[in-house]
Parts: C-alpha cells; structure tokens; sequence
C-alpha cells in the first residue's frame, strides 16, 4: 500500500491541498483539547482553592476546639473564617461556571442550570435536618460538631457524584467519592476528629485533583 | 489479493480554520449553539475570515446560523447540525485509517 500516495490524493480534492493528514490530526487534537478545557468550568486554580477552603476554614474550626475538653463549639473568629474562604471559592466558582457557559445556549445551559438546583435542593435539605435535630433536643456536638462538617458535604458530593457519573467523568466521580469516603469515616472521630479530618483528607483529595487535572492538561 | 482502499478526506472540512470551527461545536452537546463572538473568540479569527468560513459550512449544511435582533444589539448564533457532526465522524475515522490510529 502506498500511503504517501493515499494521503496525497485524499488531500489533493479542494482548498485542503496544502494541509498535511498528519498536520490536520495535530490541529483536530488540539481543538477538541482546547474546546473542552474552555467549555468545562472546571480548572486546576478552582480545585487548590477548594483545597485552601478545607484546610484553612475546616483548620480553623479545627484550631479553635483542640483544647476543648468538654464541647463548647468552634470560635466566632474560626467560624467568619470558614463562611470567608466559603463565599471565595463561591465567587470563584461562578466566575469559571460564567466563563464556560459565555455564548453557549440551548441544551448544556439548561442541564447546568438543573444540576445547579439539584445541588442547591441537597444542600438546603441537609441543613435544614441539621436545624430540625437540633430542634428535637439532639446535643450541640453531633448536630454542629459531627453533622455540620460532614453531612451536608455528603449531600452536595452524592449530587456532584450522580451528574459526573452521568457525564461519565470519571476522574470527577472518583473526586467525589473520596470526599464522600473521607466525610463519613471521619465522623467516628468526634467533633475534632469531623472538622479536622475531614478538612485534611478533602484537601489531599483535591489537591491530587488539580495535580491529575494539569497532568491531562500537559499530555494534551 | 486484498486492495485497501482508503476513503477521501472531506475537502470541505480539511482546511485548518473550518476543521478548528467544526471541532469546537461538535464540543457542545448536540442543539447547543454558541455565540459568533465567543467562536471568534475562541479560535482568533477575523470577523470576515470566521463568515467567509461559516458560509461555505452553512452552504454544506454542515452547520446552521441564525441572527437575533438589530443594529449593535443583533447577536448571531451558531449550531453544528446532525449531517455536520456525522461530516466531523466521517472525517476523524478516514483520517485515522490514513495515518494508522493516530487520531483518537
């Protein structure tokens, strides 16, 4: 087979004269590669600081109790700290999610919009049961020591888990089944244990995140 | 005696700029449109060259453009078609029994 032959004549038939296969596979690559990174809100600086969230908010609750023999609850200072860095990474969570969908209508913008109210609804569900245990007499320690840092958590990580397992994103599947994994075992450990594990292993988790996010990058 | 015959690469498509424009829709999921600033954006084109290539897509079928409102307001919108994204598969699969699987 001559495939310098094939490759001429297939290129030969109108303005793609001049373009070389090999030429016009590095430029498709590259397209689909710079498509898909514009198109998805996710990036590398929002998952460092997702990781900067859980180590210094969830740290500084953390910090605040260590000494605590006896549960007294998390400092105010720790507390502004934590809803601080949360309201950040909102912020830039929503310029990215802007960023993506800029120009896009139709289907995508309507499924983001749905997936956005599915997080919502599990976020707002899990803290009004933090309300209403606390409501039906359960103590200060479980409700906002082991249930706050964790459960809530759980709730938006199950949603994220369902759409990227949906979008069969794997590699966003997996980051939100160790979060997942991380929250729930930490809950064996007690309010410091809750804020102060689950603070570390999110951390690591999506730091490894961001590090696997440039790697595809790179190969890209 | 087997002959390996190889399939042609669309001409229509095997041009740098209308390759990149094809590329990035098919990006989208299918009905999704994109703005005509943010594909200019997206792949540094002039405005005339970015038409001229949409054009002789849209003539092809291969893509859809529809125009909203006047004057400075007006916005134009983009969509690959279904005949487009199969064009685009076609493409990739010849192009990768070309080169012998280097395109995924």
């Amino acid at each position: 087979m001559n495939v310098t032959g094939d490759i001429n004549q297939a290129a030969s038939a109108g303005e793609g004269a001049a373009l070389d296969p090999r030429e016009a596979a590095k430029i498709l690559e590259q397209a689909k590669m710079q498509a898909r990174r514009q198109f998805d809100p996710q990036s590398a600086l929002a998952a460092v600081v997702g990781a900067g969230v859980f180590l210094f908010g969830y740290g500084a609750v953390w910090w605040s109790m260590r000494d605590q023999h006896v549960y007294s609850g998390p400092a105010g200072w720790s507390l502004a700290v934590l809803y601080g860095l949360i309201a950040v990474s909102a912020i830039v969570g929503g310029v990215a999610l802007s960023r993506a969908n800029a120009g896009v209508s139709g289907k995508a913008r309507r499924q983001r919009q749905a997936q956005a109210a599915a997080l919502a609804a599990a976020g707002v569900g899990a803290w009004v049961i933090e309300g209403a245990l606390r409501y039906r007499g359960v103590s200060f320690e479980i409700v906002y020591g082991v249930y706050g840092p964790t459960v809530p958590l759980i709730a938006l990580a199950a949603v994220a888990a369902g759409i990227n397992a949906m979008r069969e994103s794997w590699l966003q599947l997996g980051v939100c089944i160790a979060i997942i994994g991380v929250a729930s075992l930490s809950t064996f450990f007690g309010p410091l244990g809750a804020w102060g594990l689950t603070g570390l292993g999110c951390c690591l988790v999506l730091l490894a995140y961001a590090a696997a996010l440039v790697v595809q990058q790179r190969r890209a | 005696m087997t002959t390996n015959t190889l399939e042609p690469l669309d001409p229509l498509i095997h041009v740098p700029a209308r390759l990149r424009i094809l590329v990035t829709l098919a990006a989208l999921n299918e009905g999704d449109t994109l703005s005509f600033t943010r594909l200019q954006n997206m792949l540094d084109l002039t405005p005339g060259n970015l038409i001229t290539h949409l054009r002789k897509l849209e003539d092809a079928r291969y893509l859809t453009s529809e125009k909203t409102g006047d004057g400075a307001g007006s916005t134009t919108i983009v969509a690959l078609t279904t005949r487009g994204r199969a064009a685009l598969d076609a493409y990739t699969e010849a192009l990768r029994k070309l080169l012998g699987g280097l395109v995924s």
